[in-house]
C-alpha cells in the first residue's frame, strides 16, 4: 500500500513538473564574446598592411569625441552641437566593440560629461538600451502632433551646452528637444544601434542572389511577401539600418557620425540640426564652432592617417568578422539542432534566411565568395501594428522593417528595433499583430510544445 | 485615427486646420495603429469590390471580389489581419486558428490567400501550376504526403498538395483554385490531424462563383497594338518600387476600373488619371465586345523567376 501511494505521489509530482515546465529565454550566452575581431584573412594580414588598417580603424572607432579635441581622453574632434553619444563604441559596445547596446547605458554619463547640462529623457535609463529618438509627427507650438506633417528625423538627445569646450553654445541658444511632451503625446519612437559584425560580407552580397532568393520563395505557404528598399539615386538595393535605408557601409558610417555624434564629414557635410531647426534657419550660429567638415581627408600626413574617420569607420565594419555560433550552448547540441529544424520548418527561415554567398571581393579573401550565416533576406517586411514605428525611410513605410540579421543574437541584451525587451519570447510574440507578414509563422511557433519552443529558443541563443 | 480618451475629435480637427486646441486636451498618437504608410493599395472608385476587402460575418468569411463565402470551421477564431497586398501580387485574405486554451497552444490554422497570376514572381500561370511549383519547392525540406491532385469541392476544381515536417509534427494541406486569374489558396497547417480533417471537410460548405461567371481575365492585353490611345503616367518621384495594377476594360475599350495593389498615393493618383485617357481595342468574344480584366506594371518591374510573358484569355 505504501509503495503504491509513493508511486502515485511520484507520478503526480512528475506530471506537475511536466505541466509547470514552460519555455524561457536562456538569456545572453556566456563565455567569450565570439565577435569583435577581424576577418581571418585580415588577421593574417592578407593583403599586406590590411591589418594595420583594421587596427587603426578600431582605434578611431573607440575614440571619444569632444567639441574641439582638446579635452584629455576625448581627442576626437567635432562633437555636437547635438549628439546622442560621444563615440561610436560607446553604443556599439556589446559583446565587443562593433556590437550593440551594452548593459550599462553610456548615454547617462555622456549627458553630463565635461559640464554638459542635459537632462536624460525618461526613456533613457542606466540599465536600459542605448536609444536614438525620432518624433513621428511635427508638432504645433504647444507640442501637439500634426498628423499631416510626418517627421521621422532623428532628435538628438543631448546638446553640448554647459560643456567646458562649448564656448558660446549655451542653453540660452540651444536646448534639448521637448521629449517630455513627445512622450505625453506618444509622438516619439526609438531605435537601438544595429550590430556591425560581418558588415563587409553583407555589403558584398550580389543583388542577383537577393533577387533570386526573393523569387524562389514567392509561393511560400506562410503569407510572406517582402520587398526591397532601394537607394534613391541609383535604384539598387539598400541594405543597412533598421529599414535597410542605407546603401553602403560608408554612407552608414558618414550618416551615423553626423547624426549620432554631431561630427560633420565628407559624406554629411553640415552639422546636424533637429528636424524642427531644419525647417527654419538651422542650428543657432553660436553653436557652429568648428570649420566643416570636421572630419575629412588628412592631407600631407602618413598613409593610414590620410584617411578620414568615416572612411575608416566603414573599413572597421567591413573587416569585422561575423559573430561565432556555439554548437552546444545553451541547451546542448541536440536541442540546438532540433531548434534549428523548427526554425526552418515553421516559417521563420523564409525571412531570416540562413545562408547567402558573398560575391568575389577585391578587398580580402575572407570576403571573397564566402558563405555567410546571416539569417536575413535583407528585404523589408510589413511587421504589423505592434512593431510599427510610423517612421518612413526610403520606400519603407511605418510598419516595414528590414529582416534583422540574427547572427550574434545569443549575445544581444536588448531586442527588436527599439530594444523594448530583453526576452526572446516577447520578441517573437511582438512579430504577430494586425498587418504582419509573420502571423502565420508565429501561429506555427504557438503550435509547438513547450520543450520544442525551448529548443528553438536555445537555437536562437546559440547564434 | 487618434485615441480619444483624453481629447475630442474637435481638438484633432482643430489641430489639423491650425486652430487653437481647447485647454486640457492632449492629442495622443494612438498606440498600435499604422499611420505612416509606405506603398498601399489604391482604387479608382470606392464601390467596386477588391480582393483585400473580405470580411467575417457570423460564421462565414465573405469576399465579394471572388464571390466567395467560406464557412469558418467550428471553434476556429479569426486571427489578426495580414499585411496589405504585396508588389508581387500576393494577398493574405484572412486567417483562422483553432486553439487549445489550456495549455494555450495552436492545434491548427488556415491561411486564406490569393496570388494574382498577372504579377507573380513565380512562373506559375494557374492554380494547378502553382501547386506543382509548391510541390517542387517544398522538397527536400518537407515530406510530400500526397499530391498534387485534383479534387472537387462544391463543384469547383481545386488542386491539393499535402506535405509534412515529421520532426516538427506539422502537416500542411494546401488547396488552390483559379479565380479571376488568381490562385485562391487555402493553406491548412497543424499538428492535430483530426482538426485538419474537420477543417478540410468544412470546405464543402464553401460557395464560390463559377469561373464562367467571373469577368474574363486576359494577361498582358493592355500592350502593343491593343492600345489605341495612351498617356503615360507622370511619376514625379523616383522610388524604384513595383506598382502592379489591375484594370477592368469595358466593351468599348475604356478603362472602367483601376486597382493598384501597391503604390504610393501620388503614384496612384497619377496612374489612375493617366489610365482614364487610355483607349484599347475592345476584346472580342464570339464576335461581341467583352469586358475584361488585365494587368499592368508601372514603376520598376519586379524580378521574375522565369519567363512570365503575356498569356491567353482565361476565366
Amino acid at each position: 500500500m505504501k509503495s503504491r501511494t509513493t508511486a502515485v505521489l511520484t507520478l503526480g509530482v512528475l506530471l506537475f513538473a511536466l505541466q509547470a515546465f514552460s519555455q524561457s529565454d536562456p538569456g545572453i550566452r556566456g563565455g567569450p564574446p565570439g565577435a569583435g575581431g577581424p576577418l581571418a584573412s585580415v588577421a593574417a594580414n592578407n593583403p599586406i598592411t590590411i591589418l594595420n588598417f583594421f587596427n587603426d580603424a578600431k582605434t578611431r572607432f573607440e575614440e571619444v569625441d569632444s567639441v574641439n579635441g582638446t579635452i584629455r581622453g576625448e581627442k576626437g574632434k567635432g562633437l555636437g552641437p547635438r549628439f546622442n553619444a560621444m563615440g561610436c563604441a560607446r553604443c556599439h559596445a556589446f559583446p565587443a566593440t562593433g556590437g550593440t547596446s551594452p548593459a550599462v547605458n553610456p548615454q547617462i554619463v555622456d549627458a553630463g560629461a565635461d559640464g554638459a547640462v542635459n537632462l536624460p529623457p525618461s526613456f533613457v535609463t542606466l540599465s536600459g538600451p542605448v536609444r536614438e529618438a525620432r518624433f513621428i509627427f511635427f508638432t504645433d507650438s504647444a507640442g501637439n502632433p500634426i498628423p499631416s506633417q510626418p517627421n521621422g528625423g532623428v532628435e538628438d538627445l543631448f546638446t553640448i551646452a554647459g560643456r567646458s569646450d562649448a564656448g558660446p553654445c549655451t542653453t540660452s541658444v540651444i536646448s534639448q528637444p521637448d521629449f517630455a511632451s513627445a512622450v505625453a503625446h506618444n509622438n516619439v519612437i526609438f531605435r537601438i544601434p544595429t550590430p556591425l559584425f560581418g558588415g563587409g560580407l553583407v555589403e558584398n552580397i550580389e543583388e542577383t542572389d537577393l533577387l533570386s532568393y526573393q523569387a524562389s520563395v514567392a509561393s511560400n505557404s506562410f503569407g510572406i511577401a517582402g520587398t526591397f528598399n532601394h537607394n534613391g539615386n541609383d535604384g539598387t538595393i539598400a541594405r543597412f539600418g533598421w529599414k535597410a535605408q542605407n546603401k553602403s557601409l560608408e554612407l552608414f558610417a558618414g550618416e551615423a557620425y553626423n547624426v549620432e555624434q554631431g561630427v560633420s564629414n565628407e559624406l554629411f557635410t553640415q552639422e546636424h540640426p533637429t528636424p524642427e531647426e531644419e525647417r527654419v534657419l538651422g542650428l543657432p550660429n553660436p553653436c557652429k564652432l568648428n570649420a566643416t567638415p570636421e572630419d575629412h581627408t588628412n592631407f600631407n600626413v602618413g598613409s593610414i592617417d590620410t584617411l578620414s574617420d568615416s572612411v575608416q569607420f566603414a573599413m572597421f565594419m567591413r573587416l569585422l568578422a561575423p559573430p561565432e555560433r556555439s554548437p552546444d550552448t545553451p541547451g546542448g547540441t541536440d536541442s540546438i539542432k532540433k531548434g534549428e529544424e523548427f526554425f526552418n520548418k515553421i516559417g521563420c527561415e523564409v525571412c531570416h534566411h540562413n545562408v547567402f554567398p558573398s560575391f568575389s571581393s577585391s578587398i580580402t579573401p575572407s570576403l571573397d565568395n564566402q558563405k555567410m550565416n546571416l539569417f536575413s533576406d535583407l528585404e523589408i517586411h510589413h511587421m504589423g501594428s505592434k512593431l510599427a514605428d510610423n517612421v518612413s525611410q526610403g520606400t519603407a513605410g511605418g510598419d516595414q522593417f528590414r529582416t534583422a540579421p540574427l547572427w550574434g543574437l545569443g549575445k544581444r541584451i536588448f531586442l527588436l528595433h527599439d530594444g523594448r525587451t530583453p526576452d526572446l519570447l516577447k520578441a517573437i510574440d511582438q512579430h504577430s499583430s494586425t498587418g504582419s507578414e509573420a502571423n502565420t509563422a508565429v501561429l506555427n511557433f504557438n503550435a509547438l510544445a513547450n520543450t520544442e519552443k525551448q529548443d528553438l529558443l536555445n537555437f536562437l541563443r546559440s547564434l | 485615427m487618434w485615441r480619444l480618451t483624453r481629447h475630442s475629435l474637435s481638438s484633432l480637427f482643430a489641430i489639423c486646420i491650425g486652430l487653437p486646441v481647447d485647454a486640457g486636451t492632449v492629442p495622443v498618437v494612438p498606440h498600435g495603429v499604422i499611420l505612416v504608410k509606405g506603398a498601399t493599395p489604391g482604387t479608382s472608385d470606392s464601390v467596386t469590390p477588391l480582393p483585400e476587402e473580405g470580411k467575417v460575418a457570423g460564421d462565414r468569411y465573405n469576399n465579394a471580389y471572388f464571390n466567395l463565402s467560406y464557412p469558418i470551421p467550428a471553434g476556429w477564431t479569426e486571427e489578426p489581419a495580414g499585411p496589405p497586398p504585396s508588389d508581387g501580387g500576393s494577398y493574405v485574405l484572412t486567417q483562422f486558428a483553432f486553439w487549445d486554451r489550456e495549455p494555450q497552444r495552436v492545434k491548427a490554422h488556415v491561411l486564406v490567400s490569393a496570388q494574382d497570376l498577372f504579377f507573380s514572381a513565380n512562373a506559375a500561370q494557374s492554380a494547378r501550376e502553382l501547386m506543382a511549383s509548391l510541390r517542387r519547392g517544398v522538397v527536400p525540406q518537407y515530406e510530400i504526403e500526397r499530391g498534387p491532385e485534383e479534387v472537387k469541392i462544391a463543384s469547383r476544381t481545386f488542386y491539393r498538395v499535402a506535405y509534412g515536417a515529421p520532426i516538427v509534427g506539422l502537416h500542411w494541406r494546401v488547396l488552390s483554385t483559379d479565380a479571376r486569374c488568381h490562385a485562391l489558396t487555402f493553406t491548412f497547417t497543424g499538428r492535430d490531424k483530426a482538426a485538419l480533417d474537420a477543417a478540410e471537410r468544412a470546405m464543402s460548405g464553401i460557395s464560390l462563383a463559377k469561373e464562367s461567371d467571373a469577368p474574363l481575365c486576359v494577361k498582358g492585353y493592355a500592350h502593343g497594338d491593343n492600345v489605341i490611345e495612351k498617356t503615360e503616367p507622370y511619376l514625379a518621384t523616383r522610388r524604384f518600387n513595383t506598382i502592379p495594377v489591375r484594370v477592368t476594360i469595358d466593351g468599348e475599350g475604356r478603362v472602367k476600373h483601376v486597382h493598384l495593389l501597391s503604390a504610393f498615393p501620388d503614384q496612384s493618383e497619377a496612374i489612375i488619371s493617366a489610365l482614364r485617357a487610355w483607349r484599347l481595342k475592345p476584346y472580342i468574344v464570339d464576335g461581341k465586345p467583352s469586358e475584361i480584366e488585365t494587368g499592368l506594371v508601372f514603376g520598376t518591374p519586379r524580378a521574375v523567376a522565369r519567363g512570365n510573358a503575356a498569356g491567353s484569355a482565361r476565366r
